[in-house]
C-alpha cells in the first residue's frame, strides 16, 4: 500500500513538472517569436520575484490570498463537491470586513479584528451554504449556481460601494477607510507584505492538520472519493458536502477581510484580481494536497510578481504568464489521458512487434 | 419614465441580445452532447480579438469574421482534444480556456498592436449594418428592427438552422444520443466521441461569431477582457431555455432587455446592477423550479 503511494506520488511529481517545463518551454517559443530572448526574460522574471528585500517581500504578500483561496477550493474538491464561487465569497467577505472596519472603530482592537475576521467568514461561509443545500437537496448543480452567484455577489459589492457605502470623498468605487486600529502591520515598509502571512500560516496548518490528521479530515475524503462506501461507514454525506462548502466559503471570506486589513485598508469594487480562480486552478494542480497548495501558490506568486519585473526589464507583456499557467493547467488536467494515450501506443508497438 | 421605456429600449434589447443569442446556440449544441461549456467566455473573447485583427489587417470585415472563425474552430478543437480525447474535466478545461484567453489576447493586443487596455483604428471595417427598405416606413417596425448590424440578422436565422439541425437532421439526432445514450449510439456504429467534437467546434465557431459581432458589429474596437461576463449569461440563457434553441433565444432576448434597461435606468439616476443580476438570479431560480418539480414527481 505504501510502496504504490510513493510510486503514485513520484509519478505525479514527474508529470507535474514536466507540465511546467513544457509550459515554460512553449512561454519561451512564444517570446522567440515575439523576437525577445528567452533566457533574459525569464532571468528578469526570477529577478523580479526574488532579486530584493523588497520583492520577496511583494511575492509573499501575493501568496497570502492564492493560499486561502487554494485550501477553500481543496476542502470543496476532496469531499466532491464544486465551490466554484470563491470568488463572489471573497467580494462578501472583504465588503463585510471593510464594513465592520469603517463602523466599529471604537471597539478594542482585538475583540473588533476576530469579530470582522469571524464576520467575514461568516458571510462568505453563508454565501457558499445556500449552493450547497442547493446541491444535496434538490441535485442543483453547484458549479452553475456558484458560478452565477460570483456575479450576483461581484455586482451586488458593486452597487454597494457606488451607492449606499460609497466613501465620502476621493476613489470611486471604493468605500471609506476603515480605522487605523485594524490595519495589519507592514513588515517590509513599502512592500504589500503584513502580517496575514502569519494567520495564513497558522490556518494552513490547521488546515494540514484537520485534513491529514483528523477523522473528521478523513471523512471529507472519503464523502468524496466513495460515497456510497461512506455511506455505509456511516458518514453523512449530505453533512461533509455542506460543511465542507461552509469552510471552504469562509477561508474565501478570511481571503478577503485579509486583503481588506493588510492591503488596501478598503473595499474596492475590484478588489479581487481573480484570486479564488487562481487558487482553484492551484488547488487543481497540486490534487487537493495542503502542502502543495503552500508550494504552488508561491511559484504562482513568484511568476504573478516577475512577470511584472520582467515586462519593464524586456518589454515582455507579463500576460504571457496567465498564457503559462493556463497551459500548466491545461497538461495537468490531460495528465490521464495522455498517459493513457502513451500507454495504447506502447501496447500497439508490442502487437506489431509480435 | 418615458426616457426608459420606448422603443429605443426594444431596439437596444435586440442590440445587446445577439451576442448572448450567438454564444448560446453554440453552447446548448455542446450541452446536448453532454459537455458543460463554460468557457464560451474566452471563445467569444478569442473571437472578439481575431474579429478586429482580421478586419483591420486586410481591412474587411468579411476577413475578421472568417478570422474570428478560425479561431473558434482551433479553441474548440482544443476544448474537444481535452475533454474528449484526453477525458479531462470539461468544468477545469473550460476555466483554463478562459484565462488563457485573457491572457492570450491581452498580450497578443500588446505584441502586435502595441497599446494597452484598447485598441481601435479607423482602418478597422466594422459589420455593415442592414436597413430593410420595405419597413422603412413603418415608424416603430423601423426603429424596432432596421439599422442593426448583419450579425442581428443571421443570429435569428441561426437561431432557426440550429433548431433544424438538432431536431430535424440525422446529426441533430446524433449529438442528443451523444449526451444521453451513448453506448446505444455506439451500438449503431456512429461515434459518440466525433458528434460530441462537431458540437465543441461549433460551439467554437458560433462563440467566434459572438465575439465578431462584440468587435465589429456593435463596436468597432477591442478591450481587454470584452466579453465581459457575456458567456456566462449565455450558459444562464441556454440552462433557463432548457437547451432549446427558440426557448434559449427567448431567454437570450429576455436577459438583453434587462441589460439594454439596466443602461438607461442608470442614465436616469438607477443603479444597474439589480437588472444586470437578473439572469443570474433567473437561472438559479428556474434551475429550482425544475428540481423541484422532479423531486414532486418522485414522491407522488
Amino acid at each position: 500500500m505504501f510502496k504504490i503511494k510513493i510510486k503514485e506520488n513520484m509519478e505525479y511529481l514527474t508529470s507535474l513538472f514536466l507540465s511546467i517545463f513544457a509550459a515554460l518551454l512553449i512561454g519561451a517559443i512564444i517570446m522567440v517569436f515575439n523576437g525577445q530572448n528567452p533566457i533574459v526574460g525569464y532571468g528578469a522574471l526570477v529577478a523580479g520575484a526574488f532579486g530584493s528585500k523588497y520583492k520577496i517581500a511583494t511575492t509573499f504578500a501575493k501568496t497570502v490570498p492564492l493560499i486561502l483561496t487554494g485550501l477553500a477550493t481543496a476542502i470543496s474538491f476532496m469531499s466532491g463537491i464544486f465551490n466554484i464561487g470563491g470568488e463572489g465569497q471573497l467580494y462578501l467577505g472583504a465588503f463585510a470586513a471593510a464594513y465592520v472596519g469603517f463602523t466599529f472603530g471604537s471597539l478594542p482592537v482585538f475583540v473588533a479584528i476576530i469579530l470582522a475576521i469571524m464576520a467575514s467568514a461568516l458571510v462568505g461561509g453563508l454565501y457558499a451554504y445556500f449552493p450547497g443545500v442547493l446541491k444535496v437537496k434538490y441535485n442543483i448543480d453547484e458549479v452553475i449556481t456558484t458560478i452565477m452567484l460570483n456575479s450576483v455577489a461581484i455586482l451586488f459589492t458593486n452597487y454597494l460601494v457606488n451607492y449606499p457605502f460609497a466613501a465620502s470623498q476621493g476613489k470611486m468605487g471604493g468605500t471609506d477607510m476603515i480605522s487605523e486600529a485594524f490595519k495589519f502591520t507592514k513588515l517590509v515598509r513599502l512592500s504589500k507584505l503584513n502580517t496575514s502571512i502569519f494567520y495564513t500560516a497558522l490556518i494552513a496548518i490547521f488546515m494540514y492538520y484537520l485534513i491529514k490528521k483528523t477523522s473528521f479530515g478523513y471523512n471529507f475524503k472519503m464523502v468524496g472519493e466513495n460515497s456510497i462506501f461512506a455511506k455505509y461507514a456511516g458518514v453523512n454525506n449530505k453533512k461533509y458536502m455542506i460543511r465542507a462548502m461552509i469552510i471552504s466559503g469562509a477561508l474565501c471570506g478570511i481571503a478577503g477581510a485579509f486583503e481588506v486589513y493588510g492591503v488596501h485598508y478598503r473595499f474596492l469594487q475590484n478588489i479581487s484580481k481573480g484570486y479564488a480562480f487562481d487558487g482553484m486552478l492551484i488547488a487543481l494542480i497540486v490534487r487537493n494536497n495542503p502542502v502543495g497548495i503552500v508550494l504552488m501558490s508561491i511559484f504562482f506568486a513568484m511568476l504573478k510578481t516577475g512577470s511584472n519585473s520582467m515586462e519593464i526589464a524586456t518589454g515582455i507583456p507579463s500576460e504571457l504568464i496567465l498564457v503559462i499557467q493556463s497551459i500548466i493547467i491545461l497538461f495537468i488536467a490531460g495528465e490521464n489521458g495522455f498517459k493513457n494515450i502513451i500507454k495504447k501506443r506502447k501496447l500497439n508497438k508490442g502487437k506489431l512487434v509480435k | 419614465m418615458q426616457d426608459v421605456f420606448n422603443l429605443t429600449l426594444l431596439q437596444n434589447t435586440i442590440r445587446t441580445a445577439t451576442p448572448l443569442i450567438l454564444a448560446a446556440l453554440g453552447g446548448l449544441l455542446t450541452m446536448h452532447a453532454g459537455i458543460l461549456n463554460i468557457g464560451m467566455e474566452g471563445m467569444i473573447l478569442i473571437g472578439a480579438f481575431f474579429g478586429v485583427l482580421g478586419s483591420y489587417f486586410f481591412n474587411s470585415a468579411l476577413m475578421g469574421v472568417l478570422l474570428a472563425i478560425f479561431s473558434g474552430l482551433l479553441i474548440g478543437l482544443l476544448f474537444g482534444v481535452f475533454t474528449i480525447e484526453l477525458e479531462s474535466d470539461e468544468f477545469i478545461i473550460g476555466i483554463a480556456i478562459n484565462i488563457f484567453a485573457g491572457g492570450l489576447t491581452v498580450f497578443l493586443l500588446r505584441s502586435i498592436f502595441g497599446v494597452k487596455g484598447a485598441f481601435s483604428s479607423p482602418d478597422i471595417v466594422p459589420l455593415p449594418d442592414v436597413n430593410f427598405p420595405f419597413i422603412d416606413k413603418i415608424g416603430f417596425l423601423d426603429t424596432i428592427f432596421n439599422n442593426h448590424s448583419l450579425f442581428v440578422y443571421i443570429s435569428w436565422i441561426l437561431v432557426i438552422l440550429v433548431y433544424i439541425f438538432l431536431y430535424k437532421t440525422p446529426y441533430g439526432y446524433w449529438i442528443r444520443a451523444a449526451g444521453e445514450h451513448p453506448e446505444s449510439l455506439e451500438t449503431v456504429g456512429i461515434s459518440p466521441k466525433k458528434m460530441k467534437y462537431i458540437s465543441s467546434l461549433l460551439c467554437g465557431v458560433f462563440c467566434g461569431l459572438a465575439g465578431a459581432h462584440l468587435s465589429l458589429g456593435y463596436l468597432t474596437l477591442f478591450t481587454e477582457n470584452m466579453s465581459a461576463g457575456k458567456g456566462f449569461i449565455s450558459l444562464a440563457a441556454i440552462i433557463f431555455g432548457a437547451s432549446n434553441p427558440i426557448k434559449t433565444f427567448g431567454a437570450a432576448l429576455l436577459f438583453g432587455f434587462f441589460d439594454a434597461l439596466g443602461i438607461r435606468l442608470q442614465g436616469v439616476g438607477i443603479p444597474s446592477q439589480f437588472t444586470q443580476m437578473i439572469p443570474y438570479l433567473a437561472t438559479i431560480f428556474a434551475l429550482f423550479i425544475v428540481a423541484k418539480r422532479k423531486l414532486g414527481k418522485k414522491v407522488a
